[in-house]
């Protein structure tokens, strides 16, 4: 039990509050004389009790982050990643996916998250394998067959379109991945409103976040109660197609409903409140991280640019 | 200095149904009043227009006057109402933002939303926290507390608004008996230490025999009964409501009917029901760890 | 097999059956238990206790990840969830998991016809669930225009509607109002007395000890007292009962101050005290 607990602030618009009575260690002085009070009496001026000490955020609250790369403000990280991926994406041939790749790897073991990168490596693996085998059977125009077997004829060009489409895809998924892996959403997102974006922007980007364990259970939930009905989830098309009814259905009325109740809590916790929302957890950001975010910002796009309008003769 | 409700019409928008057909009814601080009738006689929809949400935030149309305090509700903005009458449902993880790390900033939602200063957020969030006996929780992550566990911290994050008044519709109907408990303490010790004046819709009138001390009885969207808890939990014609009375009443009627009824019977019934054969001590099903698999289970 | 053949209980068991899910939890550690055709059982037991993970053995929804589980006496390891589906009903807790169909009768219709039922005999297998859960009136309507405790009904109708000889109910009365327990304490009366097996999870206690002729107390996964209602909250079994938040029954407790034994439920309760004063006529006791 903390110390004194007398009535200090009152809100801007409703009713204040005193709690007071509850300090057992007598630290509270006056307060304690009072009786319990009706929650919105509203507190005797001087009634701040003697030697309260200035309230303040709880160590898991402010949650510092360790280390170097993932004590870099959130926005700066989020620029990183856009850099990383406009470069693999926008610079053509070999040189953006590569570099972008180099940079990533460096990254990764700077800020001792290589290791856990490895999963979302391997997640790229089916649409890898798709890529590569499209592009180099079914390449357009290309005629360097590699070897004919049968009906394929796979291309050098083909490979060499798969292998770099390949390689930005990788880039693009780790850049996502050293930013989530570095970078909790919410410190993103508080970063973010701080900077300017709304309070409901703010919320509609962190639950649609936070849903998707939520939908992936409901999904299972769902499936449950109609394969237990009978429910034949495997078979030929048709028998799918027609499954798809029972499981959507479900999903989408559940997620009006609870849209709906959650639409009442949020009204119910002033969500649509006038002021301006309290930021609690500001992160570190600093001159030298304005300046990088800029430059890359810029320079990733001018590099894009250069090479949309065919300036840039790279590899 | 009441939340009252004075020849309360209501209809939902789009339908002709009047769901309430002039209630009346007072909630007074420190009072806990006990909202009883059978499904779909407009306990939930009382709910709503008791706390504001109803036409406020959901439209439709109200007749008659809902005032809190004196001030009519249908002339508060939503921020304004949910600082003077906080609202918990039956679902706890619908009612939790889903955007907070740690329970902690998920009671600090709602006083954000103000915009008030982060000293007063601290004090208000520890406020809430401790009232309801849940400081131990708040380093842990939201979604991964058991049913009670959720709606105590659903219900925290709404008194940290600090509500006159609260309202709450079935707020035990999805947990488990453990934590019907540790919500049904929380609010009966939440009336008597901070004089909140507490609307509660409840199936369970155990419960309510437990803690309330008015009951209403509603059907087809009037009150049909209202009065001190025992007497109306008592009444005979709960039943025809559709209301199935606490076990102590229905075990008493239960020996009247056999001819067994005698006053020491009676009394050892009164004790029974009073308790003395309570379970584990209840602080310990806050600190502890959620249930295994909480959710699929 | 005929829609209509299907009007006898099975057995089920569970040998010593562990289920880990997925992410190291483990649900069931160690359960043994055997459920005789037509038996009416109760599990009970706190969220996570592992209730719902074991009814989901049963159909074969989890497979156990040690043990076995028999149903009708054959190994489910062998049978898919369709033909489990065949022979054990299960109707979830939450109805707006499964309600899709635009219509009531379409919506209790789903499962016989996944069955490979058709024409008369789903007809009349719909009719009779929605009779027994007393949604005949509502037949046409839209399942999104009932309040939640008609789902609720339309949802255990949709399983009765397969008309399987093990029937499985997961919190059957929760939101449910005086009404709507009495309805599902008759359509868990007719079931048994029907002969099929009967087994429902609930936290109710009264509700538990008035329906059923088995209770079984699940705790972290194991099963932590077996037994009639009136042994499960027999005195001696309190602290047991304690130890996963159950309370015994106003009746039993009441049973138990007044040196009454096997009073689990009112009837039990008046029963005991009137033998007791015919026995005793001083009144020295009750």
């Amino acid at each position: 039990m903390r110390g004194s607990r007398s009535a200090s602030g009152r809100s801007a618009t409703g009713p204040t509050a005193s709690r007071d009575g509850r300090a057992s260690d007598g630290s509270s002085g006056a307060a304690d004389s009072r009786p319990e009070g009706r929650l919105i009496d509203t507190p005797p001026p001087g009634s701040e009790a003697p030697g309260a000490s200035p309230r303040r955020l709880p160590e898991y609250v402010l949650r510092e982050p360790r280390g170097t790369y993932h004590a870099l403000n959130p926005t700066t990280k989020l620029v990183i990643a856009f850099a990383e991926a406009a470069i693999a994406f926008g610079v053509r041939g070999w040189t953006g996916p590569i570099s972008v790749l180099v940079v990533l790897a460096i990254t990764a073991f700077a800020a001792g998250v290589a290791r856990r990168m490895v999963p979302f490596a391997l997640a790229t693996i089916p649409l890898v394998i798709s890529i590569l085998l499209v592009n180099t059977l079914l390449y357009p125009g290309a005629h360097d067959v590699i070897v004919r077997l049968g009906p394929l004829a796979p291309t050098w060009s083909g490979l060499t379109a798969a292998l770099q489409a390949t390689l930005r895809v990788v880039a693009f998924a780790l850049s996502a991945a050293i930013l989530g892996l570095t970078t909790p959403t919410d410190d993103l997102l508080s970063d973010l409103e701080r900077r300017g974006l709304g309070r409901r922007g703010t919320f509609v980007i962190g639950s649609a976040i936070r849903m998707v364990p939520r939908m992936g259970e409901r999904a299972s939930e769902i499936t449950d109660s109609q394969r237990a009905r009978g429910m034949d989830t495997q078979g030929g098309v048709l028998r799918r197609v027609r499954g798809v009814i029972p499981l959507a259905g479900p999903m989408i009325f559940g997620a009006l409903t609870e849209v709906e109740e959650q639409t009442m809590a949020l009204e119910a916790r002033a969500f649509s409140a006038p002021a301006r929302r309290t930021v609690i957890r500001v992160l570190p950001d600093s001159g030298t991280q304005r300046v990088v975010r800029w430059v890359l910002f810029v320079g990733a796009i001018a590099a894009v640019a250069a090479e949309v309008s065919g300036r840039l003769r790279l590899p | 200095m009441t939340l009252r409700l004075a020849g309360a019409r209501y209809r939902y928008a789009g339908t002709p149904r009047v769901v309430l057909d002039g209630i009346d009814l007072d909630v007074a601080p420190g009072r806990v009043v006990g909202l009883v009738g059978a499904n779909e006689s407009g306990k939930s929809t009382l709910c709503l227009v008791a706390s504001g949400l109803a036409p406020g935030s959901i439209g439709g149309r109200l007749e008659g006057s809902v005032t809190m305090d004196g001030v009519e509700t249908v002339t508060l903005a939503p921020h304004e109402h949910a600082q003077r009458c906080g609202v918990l449902f039956q679902n706890p993880t619908t009612q939790l933002s889903g955007t907070a790390v740690t329970v902690w900033e998920e009671v600090a939602f709602g006083p954000r939303n103000l915009g008030l200063a982060v000293p007063e957020i601290v004090e208000r969030v520890e406020w809430a926290l401790d009232t309801l006996g849940i400081a131990p929780l708040a380093p842990k992550d939201p979604a991964r507390l058991s049913g009670g566990q959720a709606q105590l911290v659903a219900l925290a994050a709404v008194l940290a608004l600090r509500p006159a008044y609260l309202v709450l519709d079935e707020p035990t109907s999805q947990l488990d008996p453990r934590g019907t408990r540790l919500v049904g303490e929380a609010l009966a010790g939440l009336a008597a230490e901070t004089g909140t004046g507490i609307l509660v819709a409840e199936h369970k009138t155990e419960l309510l025999a437990a803690m309330a001390q008015d009951v209403a009885a509603l059907d087809a969207g009037r009150v049909a009964l209202l009065g001190p808890a025992a007497d109306v939990l008592a009444d005979p014609r709960l039943v025809d409501l559709g209301v199935e009375p606490p076990a102590a009443v229905r075990l008493a009627r239960a020996l009247e009917a056999a001819g067994l009824a005698d006053p020491r019977l009676l009394a050892a019934v009164e004790q029974a029901a009073a308790g003395g054969d309570d379970g584990p001590v209840e602080a310990a099903g806050v600190s502890d760890r959620p249930g295994v698999g909480q959710g699929r289970a | 097999m005929s829609i209509e053949a299907a009007r006898r209980g099975i057995a089920l068991a569970l040998e010593s059956v562990v289920f880990v899910y997925p992410d190291g939890t483990r649900a069931l550690d160690g359960v043994d238990l055997r459920i005789a055709a037509g038996e009416r059982v109760a599990i009970v037991g706190q969220n996570g206790s592992g209730k719902s993970t074991l009814v989901r053995q049963l159909n074969g929804l989890l497979r156990p990840t040690e043990g076995r589980v028999l149903v009708d006496g054959q190994d489910v390891a062998r049978m898919h969830v369709a033909q489990l589906a065949a022979r054990v009903g299960l109707a979830f807790q939450n109805p707006d998991r499964q309600i899709f169909a635009g219509r009531v009768r379409a919506e209790v219709a789903f499962g016989p016809r996944n069955l490979g039922h058709a024409g008369a005999d789903v007809e009349r297998a719909v009719d009779e669930a929605l009779e027994a859960v007393g949604l005949a009136g509502t037949a046409e309507a839209n399942p999104y225009d009932l309040g939640y405790s008609r789902r609720k009904l339309l949802a255990i109708a949709s399983i009765l509607a397969m008309r399987t000889p093990v029937v499985i109910l997961d919190e059957p009365t929760t939101g449910q109002d005086a009404r709507g327990a009495t309805r599902v304490r008759a359509i868990i009366e007719r079931l048994s007395d029907e002969g099929r097996t009967v087994i429902t999870i609930s936290h109710d206690m009264r509700f538990v000890a008035e329906t059923s002729r088995r209770v079984v107390v699940m705790r972290a996964g194991r099963i932590a007292l077996d037994g009639t209602p009136a042994e499960v909250f027999a005195e001696p079994n309190w602290p047991a009962l304690a130890s996963t938040y159950l309370e015994p029954t106003l009746p039993a407790r009441v049973g138990a101050r007044l040196g009454l034994a096997g009073t689990a439920t009112e009837r039990a309760l008046v029963e005991a005290i009137a033998a007791a004063r015919a026995s005793d006529p001083a009144r020295r006791r009750v």
